[in-house]
Order: structure tokens, then C-alpha cells, then sequence
């Protein structure tokens, strides 16, 4: 005889998975997810072309401007690990009226001119042309060249020797010193990177939750208010059925977790293909980072522990959201009523998720770190803190330990009202009744 | 044997069945009538092991009804307990595994019942797109489809033709001569009386009368005796003892207190001219039981 447990699992399964609505959606993830994967080659294929460099053409009347301005601008950018600079600098020789034509080609429209002139008073006069409006980035790019090549004018006309000059210039080596012996200097551009590429790497679990408690609110409510729910209950216990349920919401996020995976799989593969063209950045460039920065700080050692950990939350999780969902399901007597119920789930969600992806900004507050024990939020914030290196390992398995509480809890008491809530269709004392079957063995 | 003794639930301070006690043997069709909320649904949740009584005990076979007998009990609840995004299909092979049926027989007795219905052509069809009636059918056939030992009806006839009702109570005879337990509840007083030898009446949890129809129609003293002829309402309204006379298409109804005043009746009426019936008859089960509920009976 089929064990009707197996039989309940397979059939709510079957029921989510075994619909033309399933491999629509999940169609139109497959492509949104690719896509977005592949933005820079989208916007390529219509005409974007993220490779391509600005050309800077310099009519320099000072005869002393354009090598200053030129080394300022080419200088790679070490701070966020650049090593080749976006903008060309040519020098023209004609006058600034001939080189503000060149930007009428069409294949020139994105090039700036900027003329350097003396200026009595100012040591330097000068006007960027353009055939468009200049983004914010490279204004400040141009504009901090400009400055520096304007000190430095400044100085050698100050005549200032050679060899105090040469050292002026010199780059200065900084020593980075960090007094708390657990943390690694190269953590510290983990903050900025996190609070970017964090939510895209944290949005599969928050979606997974919001399918999981849609789920199984809609299945235990379609059974009650088709009344099939007392057929079944009147051949199954309610702990069997509740436990078929929880079950087959879980298996249904791990089904869709790895067709997530499956096509972020896909997404890199066409990446391989194709090329990439990477947005300077964009989501892409910053996961890019998060993998990289997690290699040279050394915390790819301790992955070995915090991967596995930080599943194990998010697993324990999911079955404490499955429980709650159940339990909040058997109370209402109808979808609108339990939709109404799972709002405050979404916000709790919500709020880790936020939490989680601004948790650089609270810069270690003891308020942070007791959020991340909280369970529902935990599984988000707590390895977000983790890879800021706030909170530790020991706080990630009380976090867990904290979640299997969690479990215990609504599995003792929410499984008397799940008992007393599947067969009850009135709304009114409906909190009294509740209160009463907790109580009631 | 079910049996049903001194079972009394309450729901916080509502006391909604009351020292209830009935039994019923195999064979057997058991009617459990009341109005609305007299405690008729708490009972069959009850005997279902849905609930647990406040006091008293339900056996069957002299075992407590849980889990390891449910398997040998059929169900027809008064809503729609369909899954309606489901087939006919589909619906009987989720019920028919709950109930412990292999796939084989599920399929072998479904087709055999829906045959019987008349519906073997909505057999893939989803519940949703069935009309009233053939969901009905269909909820039916899935409650008897593991041939029950003790089958329970709440209202079966609900949104049925009179040809489909013929079906249904053909069934319904044909289990109870193999020997099923069926309990039966309905608003329909000639479907009662059609069926169940043996009867309960509840009014707020309370049985208010019980036992076989036939002993309960005895004791029962009002009578009617339907007259036809040249005779008046009025001048059978003056008998003592006649309680009421009701004119009816082409003839007269009339409702004496007890037995002894048929005698005075026909002494009335036998010199009458054209008196081409009289006709002493036993109370309609409609009767009794707005009678013994005392309030009017919504039909």
C-alpha cells in the first residue's frame, strides 16, 4: 500500500510543477535571467558599445598644458583596481574652432575638445566643447585633471628643483595597519561591493520564500474551501497532512532553486559564447568583484564552512516560512483572507532583505548583529554580516540553533491549531479558538 | 454495528450535540433529521473521527473510529467537497489512495460507477466544468467507490433530477443489501421515509425522538383521513377531536387527534351522498417532525 504521506507530497507536487503556468513562468525567468546576464551584449547588438573610448583632443595655447593634462588623465585607477584608462588624449594642432568641427562626424559625437589658454590672472582659461551633454563621471574625471594640471603649472613656474619636484610626484606607498587581528585590510572594500552586488546574490532566496508561502497558502485554502479538506482529514491525520504540505512547498523551492541555477548556468555559458562587453559597474562587474575581493581577503579558505552553514540556514528557514505559512493557511477561511494574513511574512522578509543588503552601513551595531539571530531574517543577514566580517561563525550556528528552536515551537504549537484550523470556516473568535488549541494537548 | 452513546460535544460554552445515542446495524439505513444547526454535522464529523465528543463514545465494531478504520467508511458531506481544478479521474484516484484502494481497483470500480451514472464521458473532464447534478454524481460515486462499510450521507440528493434520484436511492438500496451501515440525512421528508426503517430526530443536539419509523408512525396519534363526497369543511370541523380540515383539489384532509375519532367521523359522513373515498392514513414523516421540532419545517 502507497504511504499516504509519499502520496500527499507527490500530489501537491505534481499539482505546482505539472502545469502549463509552471513552464511559462518559468520560461519567462529563464529568459529575463539570461538576458540580464547578457545586458552588455543586448545593448551592444543595438548599437552600444561599452569597449569604446572617449577621445579627448587638447588645443593647448599654454605649449605646457597638454603632457600634465594627458598623464593626469591616462593614470590608471588604482583605487577600484583599474589598470587602463577610458579616455584617449590627442593633442590637435589646429586652432579650437577646426577641432570643435571634428566633433560634428558622427562617429565623433561622444569626443570632447578642451582648449587651455593663459589667463593672467587664473594661470589657465579653459572650455570643454561637446557635441552632447558630458555624463557626471566624465566631467569629474576631466575636471580633477584640469585642477591638477593647473597646480602643476603652478609649481614649475614656481621653479621649484628638479629633484624636490620628482619627489613631489612620487607615489606614495601607504601601509595599511588593522589592529583587530581577525580582520584583513582587503575586507575593507567589502562594505561598498556587498551593498551592490549583495542583493543580486541574495534575490533568488527572497523570491524562493515569496513562492513558498504563496504555495502553500493556496493549496491548504483551496482544500478548505472546496470542503475536500474534511475527505482528506477524515483519511489522513492532520500532522500528515500539514507535514505533506511543508514537504512538497520545500522540495517545490529546491526544484525551482536549481532551475534558478540551471539558468544563471545557462546566462554564463551564452556569456562564453558570445563575449561579454562589461558595464563598468554594473551588476555583473560587481559580482565579479564580490568573487574576487572574497579570493585575495582570504575568506575563500573559510568558504569551505560558510557556504555549507550558511545552506544549512537558509534550508532551516525555509522550513520555518513553510510551517508559519501552513499554520496562518489553516486559520483563514478563504485566499483574500490569507493574503491579507501573509503580508506581515513579506514585510519580515522585506526587512531582512533590506537589512541584509545595507548591512555594511551599520557599520557592526550591536542592533545589526542581534537582527541577524532573528529567525525568517537570519538566513539573509547573518552571511551578509558573515562576509563583512561583523559577526563570526559562533554567531551563525546560534543563528541556527536559534532557527531549529523556531522549528520545535511551531511544530508543538502550530500543529494543534493547524489541527482545530483546517476544519474551520468561521471567522468569528477565530483568535479565542486559536488560543484554545495551543492550549489543548 | 455503529454505535453512537450518550455523545454530547461542546464548542467552548455551545453545547451542539446533547447525550445523543443511536445505533445502527449492518444492512441498516439510519436517517439523523434536524433543522439547520440542530448538531447533524457535528455528529457525522463525530462518527468520522473529525472530531472529538466533549463525553460518550462512537464505536464501530466495537473499535473507536481513528485512522485504521477510516479506510472502510465512505462520506458525502452537504457542500461540495470536490477539488474542482482536478478531473473526475484524477479526484477519484486522490480520494480512492486516501482511502487505501491500489491504482487497479480505483480505475476498475470508477469505471463501473460512472458507467452506472451515466457520465463515463466526463471521466477526464475537469469538476469545475460539470454541471450541479453530475458533481453531485460524481462526489457520490467517489464516497462509495471503496465499497464502505459504513457509508455516510449528508443531504446526497441535493441539486438532483427525479431521474437521478431514482439512481441514487437504487444505489443506496443495493449497498445496504450487501450489508453496508448507511446513515442518512436529508430535508426531504419523502426521501426518509422512502429509505431509513430506523430514524432520529435532533433539535439542538438533542434527540427529541427516535427509534424505527414504523413504531415511531404508530405511537404517533394524529391521524388523517382523506374524505371524498358531498360533504363540507364546516361540518367536519364540528366534530370533537377533529383538529383540522384542510380542502384540497377534490378532496378533504382531515387531522383527528388520536385513532378513537374515526369512528365519529365516519358515523358523520356515511349518510352523506357520493362518498367515494375514506381512507384512514398514517401521518406523513413531514409531520411528525414539524410536530416534534415545533417550528415550521422550510422544505
Amino acid at each position: 500500500m502507497k504511504s499516504k504521506l509519499n502520496f500527499l507530497i507527490g500530489v501537491s507536487l505534481k499539482r505546482k510543477v505539472k502545469t502549463k503556468w509552471f513552464v511559462l513562468a518559468n520560461l519567462l525567468i529563464a529568459i529575463i535571467i539570461v538576458a540580464a546576464m547578457n545586458i552588455d551584449s543586448i545593448i551592444t547588438l543595438f548599437g552600444g558599445d561599452f569597449n569604446k573610448k572617449t577621445t579627448i583632443y587638447v588645443v593647448d595655447e599654454t605649449k605646457e598644458s597638454f603632457d600634465i593634462f594627458k598623464k593626469q588623465i591616462e593614470a590608471p585607477n588604482s583605487l577600484i583596481g583599474e589598470t587602463e584608462s577610458d579616455y584617449i588624449v590627442k593633442q590637435y594642432e589646429g586652432t579650437s574652432k577646426k577641432a570643435v568641427k571634428i566633433l560634428e562626424k558622427k562617429e565623433e559625437k561622444d569626443n570632447v575638445v578642451v582648449h587651455f589658454k593663459k589667463d593672467a590672472t587664473k594661470t589657465l582659461d579653459v572650455t570643454i566643447t561637446t557635441k552632447e551633454f558630458l555624463s557626471t563621471s566624465d566631467y569629474t574625471v576631466l575636471n580633477n585633471a584640469i585642477q591638477n594640471t593647473k597646480v602643476n603649472l603652478s609649481i614649475l613656474s614656481s621653479q621649484i628643483p628638479v629633484d624636490q619636484l620628482n619627489a613631489m610626484y612620487e607615489q606614495i606607498d601607504i601601509k595599511r595597519v588593522v589592529l583587530d587581528k581577525n580582520k584583513k585590510s582587503e575586507e575593507e572594500s567589502m562594505d561598498m561591493i556587498m551593498t551592490t552586488a549583495f542583493p543580486i546574490l541574495i534575490l533568488p532566496f527572497f523570491m524562493l520564500t515569496m513562492f513558498l508561502v504563496q504555495m502553500i497558502g493556496a493549496e491548504v485554502n483551496d482544500e478548505k474551501t472546496t470542503r475536500g479538506m474534511e475527505i482528506i482529514i477524515s483519511n489522513v491525520s492532520p500532522k500528515t497532512h500539514f507535514f505533506a504540505k511543508v514537504i512538497a512547498g520545500n522540495l517545490f523551492v529546491l526544484v525551482q532553486g536549481v532551475l534558478l541555477v540551471v539558468y544563471a548556468i545557462l546566462g554564463f555559458a551564452l556569456r562564453g559564447v558570445i563575449g561579454s562587453n562589461q558595464i563598468p559597474g554594473g551588476a555583473f562587474d560587481n559580482i565579479t568583484s564580490v568573487i574576487k575581493t572574497v579570493l585575495s581577503s582570504g575568506i575563500g579558505e573559510k568558504l569551505i564552512y560558510i557556504i555549507p552553514l550558511t545552506l544549512l540556514l537558509m534550508v532551516l528557514t525555509f522550513i520555518a516560512y513553510s510551517l508559519l505559512a501552513g499554520i496562518l493557511a489553516s486559520m483563514t477561511t478563504n485566499i483574500e483572507d490569507f493574503q491579507q494574513l501573509q503580508t506581515p511574512i513579506m514585510i519580515i522578509s522585506l526587512v531582512g532583505y533590506y537589512l541584509a543588503t545595507m548591512a555594511g552601513v551599520f557599520n557592526g551595531s550591536l542592533f545589526i548583529k542581534i537582527l541577524s539571530f532573528v529567525p525568517f531574517i537570519s538566513a539573509i543577514l547573518a552571511p551578509s554580516l558573515l562576509m563583512l566580517g561583523q559577526i563570526g561563525i559562533f554567531e551563525i550556528v546560534l543563528a541556527i540553533a536559534i532557527v531549529i528552536g523556531t522549528i520545535f515551537l511551531l511544530i508543538k504549537y502550530g500543529l494543534r491549531i493547524y489541527k482545530v484550523g483546517i476544519l474551520n470556516y468561521s471567522s468569528s473568535g477565530l483568535w479565542k479558538k486559536m488560543f484554545k488549541a495551543i492550549k489543548d494537548k | 454495528m455503529l454505535k453512537v452513546e450518550h455523545v454530547t460535544k461542546y464548542y467552548g460554552d455551545f453545547k451542539a450535540v446533547d447525550d445523543l445515542s443511536f445505533t445502527v446495524k449492518p444492512g441498516e439505513i439510519f436517517g439523523l433529521l434536524g433543522v439547520n444547526g440542530a448538531g447533524k454535522t457535528t455528529t457525522f464529523r463525530m462518527i468520522m473521527g473529525l472530531l472529538e465528543p466533549t463525553d460518550g463514545s462512537i464505536t464501530l465494531d466495537e473499535k473507536k473510529i481513528d485512522y485504521s478504520v477510516t479506510d472502510t467508511i465512505g462520506f458525502l458531506t452537504e457542500e461540495r467537497s470536490l477539488l474542482t481544478k482536478m478531473t473526475v479521474k484524477e479526484q477519484a484516484f486522490f480520494y480512492g489512495t486516501l482511502k487505501g484502494m491500489e491504482n487497479d481497483n480505483i480505475e476498475k470500480r470508477l469505471n463501473e460507477l460512472l458507467e452506472k451514472f451515466g457520465i463515463i464521458e466526463y471521466k477526464n473532464k475537469k469538476i469545475k466544468e460539470l454541471s450541479k447534478g453530475n458533481q453531485q454524481k460524481v462526489q457520490f460515486i467517489i464516497a462509495i467507490l471503496n465499497e464502505p462499510k459504513l457509508l455516510i450521507l449528508d443531504e446526497p440528493f441535493s441539486g438532483l433530477d427525479p431521474f437521478n434520484v431514482e439512481l441514487f436511492k437504487k444505489e443506496i438500496t443495493e449497498m445496504s443489501e450487501k450489508g453496508s451501515m448507511i446513515i442518512f440525512s436529508s430535508h426531504r421528508m419523502e426521501h426518509v421515509e422512502l429509505f431509513c426503517k430506523k430514524l432520529a430526530i435532533i433539535l439542538k443536539g438533542k434527540s427529541v425522538l427516535s427509534g424505527y419509523l414504523k413504531d415511531i408512525k404508530e405511537d404517533y396519534q394524529k391521524k388523517n383521513i382523506f374524505v371524498k363526497g358531498d360533504i363540507t369543511k364546516d361540518e367536519l370541523i364540528k366534530i370533537d377531536g377533529v383538529v383540522d380540515v384542510i380542502e384540497k383539489a377534490d378532496e378533504l384532509e382531515v387531522k383527528i387527534a388520536n385513532r378513537d375519532i374515526v369512528p365519529q367521523v365516519f358515523s358523520k359522513i356515511k349518510n352523506k351522498k357520493n362518498i367515494t373515498k375514506f381512507v384512514v392514513e398514517e401521518p406523513s414523516l413531514n409531520e411528525i417532525f414539524v410536530s416534534k421540532v415545533g417550528e415550521s419545517y422550510e422544505k
